[in-house]
């Protein structure tokens, strides 16, 4: 990951962003502050963000080393900007967390601890305007110029120059990092899907992190396949339409996960679809079969699901705990019509029409408890057969993802099933038997 | 929380208050919350029994308290008194009475426990086993909280 980025790389990644982007944005920049005043670096410069505390001190070294800190297997030296400028620096808490820009150049890798990382800031280069030698805060020789962008006055820092500083201080080892640690909440792609270049992958880490904003959806092993799958897509998509390929909105969030949620999503199963799924389950005995449909949305997906496992079980008594963390679908969810069910003469049996269209039969709704209900809260449930999470975790935080996956392992009983998205994957296999055909993928409890 | 359950609760909250008060009340946005949360500085509390178990609970800081109760006194109140630990408690018993009823109307069969009434600094409430609905509840004598924990009884 941590490859060489040389001078006519960097141009021919800025030449190629400004036949892209009409605005002529071709230089970018991550903002931060220092004692409250607004700071830039160049964007090429940074490997990551990340949030850390508690360094190892390296005692013999300048105040403003605070110490070296693991990043996945890498030591790296942590360096206090502040203090290295003379600024103020609020003491932190013996266990709060710092924020930490990791700068790269070329093998060489620090972390800066800054006061807040702000954003990404497109810039045109011509605008940097040369540093004025009284410039009074920061020594003049690590600032390369100074920027307006949207009444902010962004200093820019040199990034080089703070490696000159910082030469003679610990520096990385081999670069040849462990990239399997999931970091704390900061999307980042794992070796195996990593794009080659270095561009591309920049591009990439920012729209994980416009994704985490703008849509709270979260890129981590679980769905990052798809993201990189539809990458060079989405990028031919944008400069056809001549737009930035980065996210700048909620719509644009939207429009780039539009084709992620799956088959179906928000209407009636088709009953091959539905009768297909239930195929494949492994429903042995003959006690009540309970079903656990976490994000269950406007309640459609969970009356599909309960049709086609009454058709399968007529029998055996079902029941259905179905929750949502949006209180408007949810409680709409108990009385939701469903569309004339003429399209799917196979469900017509389960629906009823009524004073306001159709719906479905009392006994069958009686089957389902719908609940108003956060997923990354306790989840009282147990001994369950089957758990339909389809599109729900890529929208948790990566920690939760992981919490909700063990919860759902332990909520199941053995041999029951586990359905994702379609473009989502359990990432632990030692713990699930994976079973693929025609189309369908459900991890089975081992 | 079963979505049934949640509208009966709001809509006592906000009749009653809006009665008892006769004061514009306006609702936040209702969430749900799991880890412990902490009490503004008087609670009522009335625990809920029968198809489900869970308890409700109603929390403000003093010096709504003292005003809300002032209101529905019809006299002006100073200090935490029983007077004022009564009428909290009324207060409590009456909006958790009123969604009761409405809850019942719709099929569903909850029992009440008697109201108590917690006073005091630095407190939170915590529920281990099933997250909190908070509906807050604002009007011009201050905030206050409502926060629903039931469940099944599985």
């Amino acid at each position: 990951m941590a490859t060489e980025t040389t001078k006519n790389e960097q141009k021919e990644a800025q030449g190629n962003a400004k036949k892209d982007n009409l605005q002529n944005i071709d230089y970018k920049m991550i903002s931060f502050t220092l004692a409250g005043k607004d700071y830039g670096i160049n964007i090429l410069r940074v490997k990551e963000i990340r949030k850390a505390g508690n360094f190892t001190f390296v005692p013999n070294t300048p105040a403003f080393v605070l110490g070296v800190d693991n990043l996945r297997g890498d030591i790296i030296p942590i360096i206090d900007l502040r203090i290295m400028f003379n600024l103020p620096a609020p003491k932190k808490a013996e266990n709060e967390l710092e924020n930490i820009i990791i700068l790269r150049l070329d093998e060489l890798i620090i972390g800066i601890v800054v006061d807040t990382i702000e954003k990404v800031v497109g810039i045109n280069s011509s605008t940097i305007q040369p540093p004025h030698p009284i410039f009074g805060d920061i020594n003049i020789k690590y600032i390369s110029g100074v920027v307006e962008n949207q009444g902010k006055l962004y200093i820019l820092l040199d990034a080089n120059r703070i490696f000159e500083q910082e030469k003679d201080e610990p520096s990385s080892t081999s670069p040849a990092a462990s990239m399997d640690e999931p970091e704390e909440e900061k999307p980042h792609l794992s070796q195996d899907v990593a794009p080659k270049t270095n561009e591309e992958e920049i591009n990439i880490n920012f729209i994980l992190e416009t994704l985490a904003t703008f849509a709270n959806f979260h890129v981590t092993k679980l769905n990052e396949r798809w993201i990189v799958d539809h990458y060079s897509d989405w990028q031919k998509k944008r400069s056809q339409s001549k737009k930035s390929v980065q996210l700048e909105s909620k719509e644009d969030a939207e429009a780039l996960l539009q084709g992620f949620f799956s088959r179906f999503n928000n209407q009636v199963w088709p009953p091959s679809y539905a009768h297909g799924l239930v195929d494949k389950l492994d429903i042995q005995g003959n006690g009540p079969i309970q079903v656990w449909n976490p994000g269950c949305g406007s309640g459609v997906e969970t009356y599909s699901l309960l049709m086609a496992l009454k058709t399968k079980f007529p029998k055996r008594q079902i029941k259905v705990f179905a929750n949502d963390n949006d209180l408007l679908s949810i409680s709409n969810a108990p009385n939701l019509s469903l569309p004339d069910p003429s399209g799917y003469p196979e469900w017509a049996d389960y629906v009823v029409k009524g004073k306001n269209g159709y719906s479905l039969k009392t006994e069958l709704k009686n089957l389902i408890l719908f609940e108003f209900h956060d997923i990354a809260h306790m989840n009282p449930f147990y001994g369950l057969d089957l758990i339909v999470a389809r599109d729900v975790l890529s929208f948790l935080k990566e920690s939760q993802q992981v919490k909700v996956m063990e919860d759902f392992h332990e909520k199941l009983k053995k041999g029951g099933s586990l359905v994702l998205g379609d473009h989502e994957v359990a990432v632990d296999y030692s713990l699930w038997n994976i079973i693929e055909e025609d189309g369908y993928r459900l991890f089975r409890k081992n | 929380m079963r979505v049934e359950y949640i509208n009966p609760f709001v809509e006592a909250a906000y009749n009653i208050l809006s009665e008892v008060l006769g004061t514009e009340i306006i609702r936040g946005n209702l969430f749900l919350k799991s880890s412990s949360r902490s009490v503004m500085g008087v609670a009522a509390i009335v625990g809920l029994a029968g198809e489900v178990e869970g308890r409700v609970l109603f929390d403000m800081k003093k010096d709504t308290a003292l005003k809300i109760a002032s209101v529905m006194n019809m006299e002006e109140l100073t200090q935490i008194d029983d007077l004022v630990k009564a009428t909290i408690t009324e207060l409590a018993n009456m909006i958790t009475a009123q969604a009761v009823t409405k809850l019942h109307e719709l099929g569903f069969r909850f029992d009440l426990t008697p109201p108590a009434l917690i006073t005091g600094e630095n407190m939170e409430v915590s529920d281990q086993e099933v997250e909190a609905l908070i509906v807050p509840m604002e009007c011009e004598h201050g905030n206050l909280e409502i926060n629903v924990a039931i469940r099944e009884r599985g």
